[in-house]
């Protein structure tokens, strides 16, 4: 009942109230990743984060990752020194839920390169920040403004064919942001399957 | 997996394939004319028919989702237009808000052969690569090429041939497609802190309305649309996209209104004034006969019942006088009854103007009205239990006044029945106040006229039918034992206003209520004991005067505490956001709302919904149970009330697990069996709706 009372105010809450707002402070959250480690948004002050929603077994996501693409653009970044969180918001039960173990043989298997993935199966860092579909990417700057937040690019495809053709919006705010130049395109609407969030009684 | 064997299929060349079927749907390009031939125009569509509870998306799929798509392969001369998509419906994921379609769609698709075409053989091939995503709560994209194979001809056929099958299918769906906005109707939309106000004039009375935005980014889409329903229109507020930072030039999206009607609107920036039409003179008669009846039933309700049993015992002193007298009483009476509506209408009215959404019952959420009708019964009491006579010496208050006799005595009991009645919405009521209030000011007396009458119906039959008249008692001593024997439900009615008092007002303020009632015990007792003596009034007037001061200024001075009422654990309380986030993720939701001075709403909360049996059923079938307590004024109570087109409690909504299914409103006298029966249906009705169609 308490978990139930606590689920029911976290979605009242969460969305669309305290949901993330590009040129607003990014909301802060705490989560655990594969190994155990603790991450904070505040300790990346300083750094660009990058946020991106992930859901193995959803068609959108596949096509990034069969294709090679967000491996590549995990690679790129964080040797440039962005912080790079892949997020699994799926509730138990849910496709795309991983165990740590689990989500740890994926990266390795798909030769991801985040700098880390967090687990969040309670969606509470899913609803804060209001992540709707996978893939859905928020881009913070070093200040802790949201300086992008919607789709990988501007291509909706389940096809990693495809993935080429695609304009990406991700590299196009970081490469802005980081020329000190404003963000064109800080706002689009994310594509892909919804965020499998935990529903009510589980 | 099955999207990558789906995938991995070769095209299907060879034999041309109309129809595929994949994982959760068969999808079939439907192409009507048997033959194809120069200067030929003609729709084709693209069906899906889905299994249940798989959806495909609208052009604007929502928060995630994509719509299908057909990449065409046509022969040269032969174009096809843009897909052309039918009014979606709202899909619930979680808290997360889709627009598609379940069960099956088709979608239409203009297609034009050149006038000077030229066949290459004697056949042409039509047809494309046809990409979509099929969801429940996964996703699984799909593609299939679909071919349709017609004969060529090089010139139009003296007569062209249908294929039957298909031109159905285009005619079954044809009026799934929304259509613009009749010349005569209009849509504006305001900008508000929260989003818009979009205004729609079709010249009728619409119940219910939908907006689903083309473009994305502009609205919220999970965010619940309420309305407000005109006689000629509706309004829907709307809530924004919480990154949109620009005001949108117009508003472009489909509305879908009651029984399926569908526009296509752009709306532009202003306001239209929506008036409350009258609605049909059939349906006006069904309603003010309603109200009569209802107003009839009043007289059985139990805070009516002390003043019936007043002027009952009027009546009995009248019977004696002559018959003409009494027809005027009787007329007087109703005229008390009458002009007592007409005040309550107004006022409601000019709180309506004022922009208040204010129920009826709404005075017995203020203290000082509960004061002065408990101190008024109490004193009343008192003197009918015999401590001393009214009207010998004292005349001042409305109780003089009611309990006086000849006119004025009738025309303020008259006056006092209709303020006793209040709190007690008998069954119609509620919905009879509720259409009232939605309508025309002209409506709206009528149906509260409507009412008066049938509240002052069954004395006004007693006084003007003589046989009746001759039924009652002859005069006698035991007149003085019937009115001694009133003052006992007066007493009970002082102790239920009382409570009631104890439950609005802040905490400390009932031990002066209660000093009050010993004040007004002295003033009766010195009007009793030196009747229609002056100096002896005097007194008793500042003793009335103080026992009206002490509790008038203790509420005035001691800050209410928002001490609610003790909530059940099975009950959550009721916020707006709560109702949304519930009907978003598709759970059935029972509300009751209810207020302790409400009697009837205590009698059907305990004796029918605290029933272990009733608990049972709710607790099994999975409904979440809200109470939205309104002993205090509560506005988006108030709101919630108007949207359901209600202005009173008991009001009971169950809504379905369907978030798209309407409110269902239960009766205001429950039984065990009126909700077991609501939660069988609902549960029958969800699998119903789910397999329908297919």
């Amino acid at each position: 009942m308490i978990r139930r009372i606590t689920l029911t105010l976290a979605f009242a809450l969460a969305l669309p109230a305290f949901a993330a707002r590009v040129g607003k402070q990014a909301p802060a959250f705490t989560g655990m990743d594969t190994h155990g480690h603790m991450h904070s948004l505040s300790q990346y002050r300083g750094k660009y984060v990058v946020l991106e929603w992930t859901n193995k077994d959803c068609p959108y996501t596949r096509a990034q990752y069969d294709s090679g693409n967000m491996q590549a653009l995990q690679k790129e970044w964080t040797a440039r020194g962005v912080v790079w969180l892949t997020i699994l918001s799926s509730a138990p039960g849910h496709q795309g839920y991983m165990t740590a173990a689990q989500e740890d043989a994926w990266i390795k298997k798909v030769h991801a390169d985040p700098t880390a993935a967090i687990l969040d199966p309670t969606g509470t860092i899913g609803m804060a920040y209001g992540a709707k579909t996978t893939p859905h990417m928020f881009v913070i700057n070093p200040e802790g403004k949201l300086i992008y937040d919607g789709a990988i690019d501007d291509h909706p495809t389940t096809d990693p064919f495809d993935v080429d053709k695609a304009h990406n919006y991700v590299t196009d705010a970081l490469s802005e942001a980081m020329a000190g130049k404003s963000v064109a395109t800080a706002y689009t609407r994310p594509y892909g399957c919804s965020v499998k969030y935990a529903t009510e009684g589980e | 997996m099955l999207f990558i064997l789906l995938a991995a299929l070769p095209p299907l060349h060879g034999r041309a394939q109309a129809t595929a079927t994949a994982p959760h749907l068969t999808v079939q390009l439907v192409v009507p004319p048997a033959q194809i031939y120069p200067g030929q125009h003609f729709t084709a569509g693209l069906y899906f028919k889905l299994a249940p509870g798989w959806h495909v998306y609208w052009s604007n799929a929502g928060d995630s989702g994509e719509p299908p798509a057909i990449q065409w392969m046509l022969p040269p001369g032969i174009t096809a237009g843009a897909m052309q998509f039918p009014a979606p419906q709202r899909l619930p994921l979680g808290p997360l808000m889709d627009f598609g379609y379940e069960n099956q769609v088709l979608f239409p698709i203009p297609v034009h052969v050149a006038s000077d075409f030229k066949p290459a053989g004697s056949a042409a091939t039509l047809g494309g690569k046809v990409t979509w995503l099929v969801c429940r709560e996964v996703c699984i994209p799909g593609k299939a090429t679909l071919l349709v194979n017609r004969p060529a001809l090089a010139g139009a056929p003296t007569s062209p041939g249908n294929i039957a099958a298909d031109a159905q299918l285009i005619d079954q769906f044809r009026n799934t497609l929304p259509q613009p906005l009749p010349a005569s109707d209009q849509a504006k939309f305001q900008t508000t802190p929260t989003g818009f106000r979009l205004t729609v004039q079709t010249g009728d009375h619409e119940a219910s309305a939908e907006f689903f935005p083309f473009d994305t980014g502009i609205l919220a889409n999970a965010a619940p649309q309420p309305v407000q329903p005109f006689g000629n229109g509706i309004k829907i507020a709307l809530t924004k996209d919480q990154n949109l930072n620009s005001t949108p030039q117009q508003l472009h999206g489909v509305l879908v209104l009651s029984n399926g009607r569908a526009y296509e609107i752009h709306a532009t920036p202003g306001t239209l004034a929506l008036s409350a039409a009258s609605p049909s003179s059939s349906g006006m008669l069904r309603i003010i006969l309603l109200a009569f009846v209802g107003g009839m039933i009043l007289n059985l309700m139990p805070c009516v019942f002390p003043v019936l049993f007043l002027k009952g015992l009027a009546l009995v002193q009248s019977s004696s006088e002559e018959r003409h007298k009494i027809r005027l009483h009787g007329l007087v009476y109703t005229l008390g009854i009458l002009v007592s509506f007409w005040a309550i209408v107004g006022v409601l009215l000019a709180l309506r103007a004022a922009g208040h959404n204010f129920g009826w019952g709404f005075q017995f959420q203020s203290p000082l009205f509960l004061v002065l009708l408990s101190l008024l019964l109490f004193f009343l009491g008192l003197s009918l239990a015999g401590q001393f006579e009214i009207g010998l010496s004292l005349t001042s208050a409305g109780s003089g006044l009611a309990a006086k006799q000849g006119y004025t005595g009738s025309f303020f009991t008259g006056v006092l029945a209709v303020v006793v009645a209040t709190p007690c919405t008998a069954p119609f009521m509620g919905a009879a106040i509720g259409f009232a209030l939605t309508r025309s000011a002209v409506t709206s007396i009528a149906v509260f006229t409507a009412i008066a009458l049938g509240l002052a119906a069954p004395y006004l039959l007693l006084a003007f039918n003589p046989t009746w008249t001759r039924l009652l008692p002859r005069p006698g001593a035991w007149m003085e034992v019937l009115k001694q024997a009133v003052s006992i439900p007066i007493f009970g009615t002082v102790i239920w206003l009382v409570w009631v008092f104890n439950q609005t007002a802040a905490a400390g303020s009932l031990v002066f209520l209660l000093s009050a009632f010993l004040l007004l015990a002295i003033a009766g007792w010195i009007l009793g004991r030196w009747p229609a003596k002056a100096p002896a009034t005097v007194a008793a007037l500042l003793v009335l005067a103080a026992a009206v001061a002490v509790p008038a200024w203790a509420i005035h001075t001691l800050t209410p505490t928002l001490a609610s009422r003790a909530q059940d654990a099975v009950w959550q309380p009721f916020s707006p956001q709560l109702v949304a986030k519930y009907r978003a993720e598709g759970k059935p939701i029972f509300v009751d709302f209810t207020a302790s001075w409400c009697l009837s709403c205590q009698v059907n909360e305990r004796v029918v919904l605290d029933r272990p049996e009733v608990q049972n059923a709710l607790k099994s079938s999975g409904v979440e149970l809200i109470r939205a307590d309104w002993t205090r004024h509560d506005q988006t109570i108030a709101d919630a009330l108007t949207a359901l087109g209600r202005d009173g409690v008991p009001t009971y909504a169950l809504y379905p697990a369907n978030p798209n299914d309407p409110p269902h409103l239960l009766p205001e006298v429950l039984t065990p069996g009126i909700v077991i029966r609501a939660l069988d249906q609902l549960k029958s009705g969800a699998s119903s709706t789910a397999t329908s169609g297919l």
